[in-house]
């Protein structure tokens, strides 16, 4: 596993590690500590100790197990610790200076020379121009970044390019009461890139599902290519829609931008895509949390009709697919309902009821339904249908996403009930539907994504 | 002599094969232009147009002429020429304006089609440096320009996915007919993508292809204009 140094070491060492708060020294430092693991800090012209721990001159000095580089020194010293770091046997670093590839040509032939050395010297770089990663189930901080260790651990994987959107997602996530298994910032992707660090979350047991944030990549193809090959569902944010150059003299090429591309590509190797950094999040809890789907077929049940057309009506401009329900299903519906609001697809009950819970299972029993997507404003008085939500997961296996929406400190209880059941919970209508929305591209393109065109697209 | 007009342009140190050599290339892999001859004087001009059969385009035919429309100011396309003289004329043009540019030019003399009979598509492929060979499809003409209502894939790609860009389109409706014009034949402009896909995914010399016009008729297409653009030898 080529990036098992990076993401799971033994121990760490903080090269420029700096007894001043605010340094990056000091900070990657502080951060690094918290790893149930030795962390050594490293600095030639430091005597004496920081966060307790003696400074060592060089990582070649070390004594003792460490395979993770943390390297807080700037840009021209860089090239010679990574070429320490492949003496000591060090097989994972983190170059947090810019100054490289982004910087123009003397800083590409920087970089370059870390690639050489690194690849020689079998280190895998992370980086540089990077903030870091993070992995919150083990506490490894790899990253000067300040109050990170907030971000609790989830089943989720940010990769993003950016590491500033990689941090933007993992607080986020945070603030929702969720969490992330890894969270890694790309920079200029020296020789760890998308498809390192995907192969990695794949074969992590706590990471349930990959979000990317792509921006553009040196071979596209290949992390297609990757993406493809792996098990673990994958949602991708690809930024840049608006950028793309003039009208050249001649149309294919001035027509053909990297977002269009990356698109098509998604679309052709298996890959949902989303408009922005939320709904990558939404579309990931829901891909790490439910069950795969069977198909793209939407069971709604509403409690109220507004929430039930806003659903319906985006579910459906994203591809999805809202059958209807078979008449057993309705005739189950209206023995417990006589006289319901609506009985097809969406079924709306009109408010919550007693009986709403076994609405739910009537319909994710359904043979024409893949996925079901409940809604019910909150009423205390009758709480919300976990058990039937419990039973749709575990018994029949079929993906359900909740919308709801209620005065916080009500609703945090018991939405967080329904969470642990795995079942991702939502505070707007779109936003479930957002969240579904991914479920259903995925039903959409895997199992056989190089002809799911021919299935679905043909009849629009 | 080699036969193969990629090689023989890369040997005459050009980085686009002319329009004749284009077709030539698109019909050897399944995708039909109109009958055409390429000729060097205006009374060659006149015999391959009655050879042909009326009415002919006549085009610059240059390597030097890359936008034909837009050259000599207008005098690089003729379009709906009847007579020999018509021929004679704009052949003729062409040739002198070439003169007076210094440049060598001959003259492609083609059967002149209703373009009113048929769908303008714009089909194409770029070698992307990231993505590897790519396909496009998208309504010709103003549409393509002004709403850039295009569908795109990385090649090479099955029929299936071709018809699928189609479907991509806004514009995929007129594909079906408008107002009395028959509907077009889907499956020849999807061969046309897929004919430029397995071009760029077979040839890395292709830099980039770009069918437009693609005529999409009610039973067929036809490419009215192609240029391909080769990579830099030394890459």
């Amino acid at each position: 596993m080529p990036a098992k140094s990076l993401f799971d070491p033994s121990g760490i060492a903080v090269v420029g590690a700096s007894k001043t708060p605010g340094k990056i020294g000091y900070e990657a430092m502080q951060n690094a500590i918290r790893f149930d693991g030795p962390v050594y800090p490293v600095n030639p012209s430091a005597e004496g100790t920081v966060m307790d721990r003696e400074f060592v001159s060089s990582v070649t000095e070390i004594d003792g197990p460490v395979d993770l580089a943390l390297c807080c020194v700037p840009a021209p010293i860089v090239p010679d610790v990574i070429d320490e770091c492949a003496e000591a046997g060090i097989g994972g670093a983190v170059i947090f200076a810019g100054g490289f590839a982004e910087a123009g040509p003397e800083g590409q032939q920087l970089q370059d020379r870390i690639v050489e050395t690194a690849l020689e010297g079998d280190v895998s770089v992370l980086g540089p121009n990077t903030s870091g990663f993070l992995v919150p189930g083990s506490d490894l901080h790899a990253t000067f970044a300040t109050d990170v260790e907030h971000v609790p651990a989830g089943n989720v994987a940010i990769v993003a390019q950016s590491g500033g959107l990689a941090y933007a997602l993992a607080f986020r996530s945070e603030n929702e009461d969720r969490g992330v298994s890894a969270m890694v910032g790309l920079g200029n992707r020296a020789t760890v890139g998308f498809e390192e660090a995907i192969e990695y979350f794949d074969g992590d047991e706590a990471t349930d599902a990959i979000v990317l944030h792509v921006e553009g990549s040196d071979d596209a193809r290949s992390l297609l290519e990757t993406c493809e090959a792996v098990d673990t569902p994958i949602v991708a944010y690809n930024v840049g829609e608006h950028d793309v150059g003039e009208f050249a003299e001649s149309h294919t090429g001035a027509l053909t931008g990297s977002y269009e591309l990356y698109e098509a590509g998604f679309a052709q190797y298996g890959v949902p895509t989303v408009g922005s950094s939320q709904e990558l999040l939404d579309a990931g809890n829901a891909l790490a949390d439910c069950p795969e789907p069977d198909g793209p077929n939407v069971g709604v049940v509403t409690a109220q009709a507004g929430p039930g057309i806003a659903i319906a009506d985006r579910l459906q401009a994203l591809g999805a697919t809202l059958p209807d329900l078979t008449p057993e299903t309705q005739e189950v519906v209206e023995e417990i309902l006589p006289g319901i609001t609506f009985s097809d697809n969406p079924v709306d009950t009109g408010r919550p009821m007693p009986e709403f819970g076994d609405v739910v299972t009537a319909v994710a029993e359904d043979e024409n339904v893949d996925v079901v997507l409940v809604y019910e404003l909150y009423e205390a008085a009758l709480g919300y249908p976990t058990d039937a939500v419990e039973t749709v997961v575990e018994d029949l296996e079929v993906p359900i996403v909740f919308g709801t929406a209620g005065p916080n400190e009500v609703l945090e209880e018991e939405v967080a009930e329904l969470e642990a059941l795995g079942v991702p919970t939502f505070r707007t209508p779109e936003r479930a539907a957002d969240a579904v929305g991914g479920l259903v591209q995925y039903a959409r393109r895997n199992r056989k994504p190089r002809t799911a065109a021919e299935e679905t697209e043909v009849s629009r | 002599m080699s036969g193969d007009p990629i090689e023989a342009a890369r040997e005459a140190g050009r980085g686009a094969l002319t329009e004749a050599d284009a077709k030539a290339l698109l019909a050897e892999h399944g995708l039909a232009s109109p009958e055409n001859e390429l000729v060097d004087s205006a009374e060659a001009a006149v015999e391959a147009a009655e050879s042909i059969g009326s009415p002919v385009v006549v085009k610059v035919a240059s390597p030097a002429v890359q936008h034909k429309s837009e050259w000599g100011d207008g005098a690089g396309v003729a379009v709906g020429l009847t007579d020999a003289d018509a021929v004679r004329d704009a052949a003729e043009t062409i040739l002198e304006t070439a003169a007076d540019q210094n440049i060598e030019t001959s003259v492609l003399v083609e059967a002149g089609v209703d373009i009113d009979a048929g769908l303008e598509v714009i089909v194409g492929g770029t070698r992307d440096p990231s993505f590897g060979p790519t396909v496009l499809v998208g309504l010709g003409g103003v549409a393509v320009e002004v709403l850039q209502d295009t569908s795109h894939r990385l090649a090479p790609i099955s029929t299936a996915e071709a018809l699928a860009m189609i479907d991509d389109l806004e514009s995929s409706p007129l594909f079906d007919g408008y107002r009395g014009s028959p509907a077009v034949d889907r499956e020849a402009v999807a061969e046309a993508i897929v004919t430029v896909g397995d071009l760029l995914a077979e040839r890395d010399e292709i830099a980039e292809l770009e069918v437009n016009p693609l005529l999409a008729q009610s039973d067929g297409a036809v490419a009215l204009d192609a240029l391909v653009t080769l990579e830099s030898a030394d890459e």
